[in-house]
């Protein structure tokens, strides 16, 4: 048995109307990285903060360190060495990396004034810790995100933190800063930190972690060694059943009826002359790393962001103005990847957030809204969609990630959306709920919407794609038939390496031709 | 002074419980209305003569100035805006307005000319605000120099005389029925349409929704295809065509250009829709909350003034009232 840092013995915490944790109890072991997994509504992030000190648990013991603890705030956790680095970033961006660590207690000279000189000089040995060379004199937005959070790590370390609890630390950062923070991880578990860390990307716990608990429902499930239980087994605990398939059947059958053209769109630095078609019923990936243009690609279309030249061809009619306005009424929507700061005016009702991009539907010539109609419209598309509200005067905000999700789409197909642009849809959205945004998603195809989906992850583009395009730093590199391609051809597309399966490279030259028949 | 209206958002922004809700809102205006009775007793009480007809209707008379302003600034606020500028706009609209009178223009297209020239005003604050980007703090504080070295520049610093017939707005009532019943003033009756005019735009109207969608979240505004630019502006031109009404009517109850009134109206009114509930993050306020919070303000100065304190000692208890009334708010909303 090694040696055990922090123990948790039925805790329970409750809120108005949900059980949001019931006699959990786990255990963390000094020097391992310990995952924690749950769809979302587990009960993990309110484990964590009862932890943090942020909540304090209704029932149950946390043994820290062999003594029974009770923190009433995160500062008080913080100091016994129980750091937390939530999902959104807490730096203050214009100010410099080593103010960024010291905020709060930042070393003083004799006269009282800052001592820029020292904070400097241990910011610099807190993060050469973690093997990272920053300047500590640099204004932290003048970093990358990737860099930002290891910034935020050596703040919770410059605590001497022992327990280090990580809430989805990759959900923002590319491939190759995710094997930056392993590396500052692996680091930090060997100087025998304890380590906490959420995430809803399976696949890349293999990489890190040495144990995982999971979580349905407010209760704890399991612990298993990491080694000795299969990926499936940790999804079937996690939805509390065996889930027969990731993707739904695809009944969607492309048609040769062409209803976006995109030609030559070039935004300076970021779009290189891209040409691509969509067709009706059809499902388009847009794959790519991350920074290669794909999001922008398609703002530019939707009209989000401005771009020099190009244009866009909407069932034979080319659209004179880009503006989100002018696409919405020419039928595109765009789903955005960021939900809450793009998607949703989260303090407005469930209702009004379905109408928002479509007041004329509800009101009258004059621009008098007609409740009665709004109301009628919206729960329409809760039935639809089964969105989860108590009511559809509920504020957007008190909804769960997925039921979010749904409202957004709501707004779009209530738009009458011919095109819609799905950004990252499932992200951070439980494995349960995914799979009904796919079945969605295949559904609006199948109906003769035309979609296009853009996802970080292949599996996603492979299982619910009819064609992908493939980008790299903001040029399109080919072309595929999702059924004719593998996860290894799109990649060595998306990092530029031309076909390079051993096909000679013909990547760039079949674009367009190919193309599943209906 | 940004964030001392805001609700507590939580990092994760979705905890069970976290919003005030539905019910918040109506407690919130039950209790400034509550308030509003509570004074109204108050004064009721310990001031001989407040509770008359003749001081009511003077109240309503005196308040309607700050309500109107109030409204204005109300929608610029609800946009995540501010418009400083209206005090002087007041002042501008009023002077041009008996000018244009004093140089023959008949009674009725002055007062016009005073509503457009707000208009004006508005609409340069929304182009600077949305064309230019300038911070509305900002475009909003020039325009509040510019507007009142406009106002006495053009009346060369003083007061000029209008026409007799100019100061019927302001002065003449309608329902007099002799010394009982000294009849409702226009301003009253012009401050009781506006209310419900403007409370009918931004609950019922899309114009309105999409006040409140920018000053929600202006990117997810502008994604749904709102055009942000031009709903912006539209507000701002709202805001100062009532400080126009306000200029105009202030100006007949004076029957004089009065380049220097009005100085700091713009404060008092952003104090009353603050009290009523408006939050300066954005997307949340009302006009029932603008026209309850001065009318708040209005009672207050009565019936401290008829109770004999002096003008230093409203100001205080007036200053207490506005930091009371957002710190209650911000201990319900922790709680």
């Amino acid at each position: 048995m090694q040696d055990v840092i922090l123990e948790v013995q039925g805790i329970s915490k409750a809120f108005p109307g949900v059980r949001a944790l019931d006699q959990v109890s786990f255990d963390l072991r000094r020097g391992e990285v310990h995952a924690l997994v749950g769809e979302n509504g587990a009960g993990k992030s309110t484990l964590m903060k009862i932890l943090s000190g942020v909540y304090q648990a209704d029932e149950g013991t946390i043994r820290y360190k062999g003594r029974e603890i009770r923190f009433h705030d995160s500062t008080q956790a913080r100091d016994a060495g129980i750091g937390i680095i939530y999902q959104e970033l807490n730096l203050i961006p214009h100010l410099s990396v080593a103010a960024n660590i010291f905020i709060g207690r930042e070393p003083l000279t004799r006269l009282g004034t800052l001592n820029e000189k020292k904070m400097n000089r241990e910011a610099v040995s807190i993060l050469e810790r973690l093997n990272l060379r920053i300047d500590p004199t640099i204004t932290l937005n003048r970093l990358p995100i990737s860099k930002q959070q290891m910034v935020e790590i050596a703040k919770s370390l410059s605590f001497d933190s022992d327990v280090l609890i990580m809430d989805e630390p990759t959900s923002a950062l590319t491939e190759s800063e995710i094997d930056e923070l392993f590396t500052v991880i692996h680091t930090l578990r060997d100087r025998g930190v304890a380590i906490i860390y959420i995430s809803h990307r399976l696949e890349e716990l293999k990489h890190i972690v040495d144990r995982i608990s999971i979580f349905r429902d407010g209760r704890y499930v399991s612990t298993d060694e990491y080694s000795s239980i299969t990926l499936e087994e940790i999804v079937n605990r996690m939805v509390g059943r065996t889930l027969e398939q990731k993707f739904p059947t695809r009944h969607n059958v492309p048609t040769t009826e062409k209803i976006l053209e995109v030609r030559n769109v070039v935004r300076r630095g970021v779009l290189h002359d891209i040409s691509f078609d969509l067709y009706r019923g059809e499902i388009l990936g847009f794959a790519g790393l991350m920074g290669a243009g794909r999001s922008e690609l398609a703002r530019a279309i939707f009209g989000a962001d401005p771009i020099e030249s190009g244009t866009v061809t909407m069932n034979g009619k080319k659209l004179t103005s880009l503006s989100p306005s002018a696409s919405i009424r020419a039928g595109i929507a765009y789903l955005s990847e960021n939900r809450k700061q793009e998607g949703l005016a989260v303090r407005m009702k469930v209702a009004e957030n379905v109408s928002l991009a479509n007041m004329a539907g509800v009101s009258s010539r004059l621009g008098v809204i007609s409740r009665r109609r709004e109301l009628n419209a919206c729960r329409r598309y809760v039935e639809e969609l089964a969105i989860r509200t108590p009511s559809l005067l509920q504020v957007v905000n008190n909804l769960s990630g997925g039921n979010q999700q749904k409202v957004v789409v709501a707004k779009w197909l209530f738009c009458d959306s011919k095109i819609l642009i799905f950004d990252e849809p499932t992200r951070g959205i439980d494995v349960g709920t995914k799979f009904a945004i796919y079945e969605l998603i295949e559904r609006l195809a199948r109906e003769g919407v035309g979609i296009i989906m853009i996802s970080s992850e292949l599996p996603e583009i492979l299982g619910m794609t009819d064609r992908v395009i493939v980008l790299h730093e903001g040029s399109l590199e080919a072309t595929l038939v999702t059924k004719n391609t593998t996860q290894e051809e799109i990649l060595n597309f998306a990092a530029g390496l031309g076909g390079g399966t051993g096909k000679p490279s013909n990547g760039r030259s079949r674009r367009a031709e190919e193309r599943t028949q209906p | 002074m940004s964030d001392t209206h805001a609700p507590r958002k939580d990092p994760q922004g979705h905890e069970p419980g976290a919003s005030p809700g539905r019910s918040g809102v109506a407690l919130d205006r039950f209790l400034t209305f509550g308030a509003v009775v509570l004074l109204f007793a108050v004064f009721s009480i310990t001031a001989k003569n407040f509770f008359t007809m003749r001081n009511v209707l003077s109240l309503a008379l005196q308040t309607s100035t700050t309500t109107l302003m109030g409204i204005g600034v109300t929608f610029t606020i609800i946009t995540a805006g501010i418009d400083l500028s209206i005090g002087s706009v007041v002042a501008l609209t009023g002077t041009v307005a008996v000018m244009a009178a004093i140089a023959g223009v008949p009674i009725w297209i002055s007062w016009l000319i005073g509503l457009a020239v707000g208009g004006v005003c508005g609409l340069a604050n929304g182009l600077l605000i949305t064309r230019l980007k300038l911070p509305p703090f900002i475009a909003t504080l020039g325009m509040m120099m510019v507007a009142r070295g406009l106002a006495l520049t053009i009346t060369n610093a003083n007061a000029w005389p209008a026409p007799e017939a100019f100061g019927s707005l302001g002065n003449d009532t309608i329902f007099r029925t002799g010394a009982q019943f000294p009849g409702i003033s226009y301003p009253v009756l012009i401050m009781i349409a506006v209310a419900f005019l403007c409370h009918f735009i931004l609950r019922k109207t899309r114009m309105g929704r999409y006040t409140y969608a920018i000053g929600s979240n202006e990117e997810a505004a502008r994604l749904s295809g709102i055009r942000v630019g031009w709903v912006k502006i539209f507000n701002y031109i709202v805001c100062a065509v009532l400080a126009g009404l306000v200029g105009v009517i202030l100006a007949s109850r004076m029957v004089t250009s009065q380049p220097n009134s009005a100085t700091g109206y713009e404060l008092n009114a952003i104090a009353a829709a603050v009290i009523g509930g408006t939050s300066l993050m954005g997307g949340v306020g009302t006009v029932g909350g603008t026209v309850i919070g001065s009318f708040i303000i209005g009672i207050l100065t009565v019936g401290l003034t008829m109770q004999g304190a002096n003008y230093f000692m409203q100001q205080i208890v007036i200053g207490l009232v506005v930091i009371g009334a957002v710190a209650f708010d911000q201990l319900r909303n922790k709680a």
